[in-house]
């Protein structure tokens, strides 16, 4: 915001105009006083307010995890299931290493392994940019589908890696004797008797890997060129617009947590026993 | 975080080896399992190249890693560039050469970082408990309470760019891990038998921290910190790839895939050179990570 080179008196006066000549204690306090009212500073650069910066930037983020999460149970689910009753078989094996790489490749090759396949060579889809599929539906959809995928992908690793092993778990359990021995389909047992005891740690661990989770969706959004938070974080980070930052930051932390109590709350909605008296 | 991950997949194997043996007899398991985990040579393999390629890459590289040539760009893979040249005709391989040394460092570094930062702090905590513990651990729980990439991010940009930023940011990310690893460990070692009867043979408070808790406590944060390089390199690659850490024209895998963004089309091979060697180090690790977990978690060892 300033050349390297303005002089003395200016640079003086646009410490003072920010507040950067006062104590560090001082400037937090007055920060923690605007943020309680509500006020999060205006971004340096475009000098709008942070929220607004912010709220323009959500309904992308939004859209890219919730088809993300559809695409990696979508995958993981049955991926997942076939592992655990075909244990120790070539399709376990196929399974089980296709979640080992999942969780090995990093997200932003994935995401040029992808563009390089379907954008580059094979030229069925755009391999940057954004469309709002709530505005423009089809042309919408296309333009996600490589980022949902790649941040897909990796999350399906995870589920399908603790899931199958739930599963393992679950299947040895006395109830599942019993509920053959009773004459239940193969099916009603499945779904009914071993995914239901089983999903408890899928939930742990989808908790536990949610701060991944959404380290992913910002390399994600940059590669991608997708407007939504995550840029924005790397962007406002490379301009040094640190209101900015600081800004987003925080917004994305309480969201952090927020989600993280919510899969508390999923506990006790999957296993009555859990819940908190 | 990486630890959540392996938990499940290793609750399966400890239910197939339900053994109860001696101290001697159960280090030879320890031992057995270590090699017999299929997968482990492979990661030993990998990781034992890496270093011998980090320490050599002066003498390996065939190419000096920043020599332009701008009357030979983006050649294809061939005998004179065996992974091909970049978009300013530099050799790849060189710089995947040259790389290697940037990822050792930062896994290592970082998480040594980590281990002791969070490993005095964790002791610090369960071993004064009080007021000193309240603090450690809020102090732990508000690290936590940001997603791991995004506070690197926003702590390597304060620190500024180049590598001893990231370091240190990645250091501070993954410290909580350790911390709270350590004093639930710490917790449990202070109750033992042995050291009420060091503090009845008069033993300082001090003497027992270093010769009774510490050694007794340590083994879950070796196996932690092993299994963390792997992820601590792809954190690493991450934020080069964002353009923080090593800055251009030094050569890190991260950075390099980012500026081979560009050419996909034209040029695949500046891309996929670091990529593969990013992802062959990754796997290797977890490999070996997975392998002394095996081989030292008490929990397994029944």
């Amino acid at each position: 915001m300033m050349a390297e080179s303005g002089d003395a008196a200016a640079r003086e006066s646009l410490r003072r105009e920010l507040g950067l000549d006062r104590p560090i204690a001082v400037q937090y306090v007055t920060w923690m006083g605007q943020l309680l009212r509500g006020d999060l500073g205006r971004s340096i650069r475009n000098g709008e307010p942070v929220i607004e910066n912010v709220s323009r930037r959500i309904r992308p983020s939004l859209e890219l995890a919730v088809l993300a999460m559809t695409i990696a149970v979508l995958v993981a689910f049955p991926a997942a299931i076939v592992s655990a009753i075909r244990h120790n078989t070539a399709v376990d094996r196929l399974g089980t290493s296709f979640a080992l790489f999942g969780i090995c490749l990093p997200n932003f090759l994935l995401a040029l392994l992808l563009i390089f396949a379907f954008g580059v060579t094979l030229r069925w889809l755009p391999i940057s940019g954004y469309v709002d599929p709530l505005d423009e539906g089809w042309s919408g959809l296309r333009s996600l589908v490589l980022p949902a995928v790649t941040l897909g992908l990796a999350l399906a690793a995870v589920i399908m890696r603790t899931l199958r092993s739930s599963l393992l778990e679950a299947l040895g359990e006395d109830y599942v004797r019993t509920a053959r021995a009773k004459g239940l389909s193969e099916s009603v047992v499945i779904r009914g008797h071993v995914l239901r005891n089983a999903l408890i740690p899928v939930i742990t661990v989808l908790g536990l890997q949610l701060g991944t989770l959404i380290g992913g969706a910002v390399i994600t959004e940059y590669v991608f060129a997708l407007p939504g938070v995550g840029r924005l974080v790397v962007d406002a980070v490379f301009a040094r617009d640190y209101p900015l930052v600081q800004g987003v930051i925080l917004l994305i932390a309480i969201g952090f947590i927020l989600s993280n109590l919510f899969v508390d709350l999923l506990y006790g909605w999957i296993d009555p026993r859990i819940r908190v008296r | 975080m990486a630890g959540s991950i392996h938990e499940s997949a290793f609750a399966e194997r400890a239910l197939a080896t339900p053994a109860e043996a001696g101290v001697r007899d159960r280090r030879w398991d320890a031992l057995r399992r270590a090699a017999r985990a299929r997968l482990a040579p492979f990661g030993a393999a990998v990781l034992l190249a890496a270093i011998v390629i980090a320490l050599a890459a002066p003498l390996l590289a065939p190419y000096d890693p920043l020599a332009q040539n701008l009357g030979n760009i983006l050649a294809r893979p061939g005998r004179a560039h065996w992974l091909g040249t970049d978009n300013v005709g530099r050799d790849v391989l060189s710089r995947v050469i040259w790389g290697t040394r940037v990822s050792l460092v930062a896994g290592f570094v970082s998480v040594a970082i980590a281990a002791t930062a969070g490993g005095v702090l964790g002791m610090l905590a369960g071993y004064a408990g009080g007021r000193a513990d309240g603090v450690v651990m809020r102090l732990m729980d508000a690290v936590l309470s940001f997603p791991p990439l995004v506070l690197a991010l926003a702590l390597g940009a304060v620190l500024g760019a180049g590598l001893g930023g990231v370091l240190v940011a990645l250091g501070v990310v993954y410290t909580p891990t350790f911390a709270r690893l350590m004093r639930g460990q710490v917790l449990s070692v202070k109750t033992r038998e042995y050291v009420d009867a060091a503090r009845a043979l008069g033993a300082s408070g001090w003497w027992i921290a270093r010769h009774h808790v510490l050694p007794n406590a340590a083994t879950p944060i070796v196996v932690q910190a092993s299994l963390s390089v792997a992820f601590a390199i792809l954190a690493e690659a991450s934020l080069s790839f964002l353009g923080l850490g090593v800055q251009p024209p030094a050569a890190s895998w991260g950075s390099m895939i980012n500026a081979g963004r560009g050419y996909l089309q034209q040029a695949p091979w500046i891309v996929f050179g670091p990529g593969t060697a990013l992802f062959v180090t990754v796997v290797g690790l977890n490999f070996v990570g997975d392998a002394i977990r095996d081989g030292l978690d008490p929990r397994l060892t029944r």
